[in-house]
């Protein structure tokens, strides 16, 4: 599955905080036809498989939902998830 | 089909022995069998499913706290793409690591190395404990 959403929250040392969705499909859409065109010009000049390639890179990124990156230092707090 | 059992089977066949003879003698053998030996690489795998990284610390007293959950499917995934990186590009990587002291040759780790190493992951469990830090790695 496709990650949809990635949630960040900043909490500052006064104790405010700041909490962000980002919906990652009317960001990733737009952009796809360019991604995939800067990998396949990568994978042609550095001699990689083309369709390997995208079908890994495919698979790595349906692989982050789940992930969960939480920081804290002193009254400084960062939080990423990937749903 | 094992040696015995077709021994049964051929003196059967020729007439030596009747029908009951052979499933008396049959059922003999297969309790005389010994157990089966347990594979221990057949046990039932995907029970993990994120790789856990927990590090606590006091950094000039001021605490510090590190939770970090990454997907075993993602590492996988990370491994299976690492692969496709061009020996050149390793070379390089290895050079600069060489530079800032961890002399490790990535070019000797090989993808089913690592695929082997992921897979294996959901035994890990590792603890360190130190007066100002505490690390825990585990999956769950």
């Amino acid at each position: 599955m496709l990650p949809q959403l990635v949630t960040v929250r900043v909490r500052r040392p006064r104790g405010r905080t700041i909490r962000v969705w980002v919906p990652l499909l009317p960001f990733v859409l737009p952009l796809l036809p360019v991604v995939a065109l800067a990998a396949v010009v990568a994978c042609l000049l550095h001699h990689v498989s083309v369709p390997r390639a995208l079908v890994r890179g495919w698979r790595f990124v349906s692989a982050l939902p789940g992930t969960r990156f939480d920081i804290e230092q002193g009254g400084t707090a960062v939080l990423i998830t990937i749903k | 089909m094992n040696e015995q059992r077709k021994d049964v089977l051929d003196l059967l066949a020729e007439g030596k022995i009747t029908a009951d003879e052979a499933e008396r003698l049959i059922t003999a053998l297969e309790r005389d069998q010994p157990p089966a030996v347990v594979d221990l690489d057949a046990r039932p795998r995907g029970r993990a499913k994120y790789l856990r990284l927990e590090v606590d610390t006091l950094d000039n007293g001021e605490p510090g706290r590190i939770n970090v959950r990454v997907p075993l499917q993602l590492l996988r995934a990370g491994v299976r793409l690492a692969a496709l990186i061009p020996p050149q590009a390793l070379d390089r990587a290895s050079a600069e690591l060489a530079k800032s002291g961890v002399p490790i040759d990535l070019k000797q780790l090989k993808p089913e190395q690592l695929e082997a190493l992921v897979e294996h992951l959901d035994d890990l469990v590792l603890d360190v404990d130190q007066p100002d830090a505490k690390v825990r790695v585990f999956c769950e």
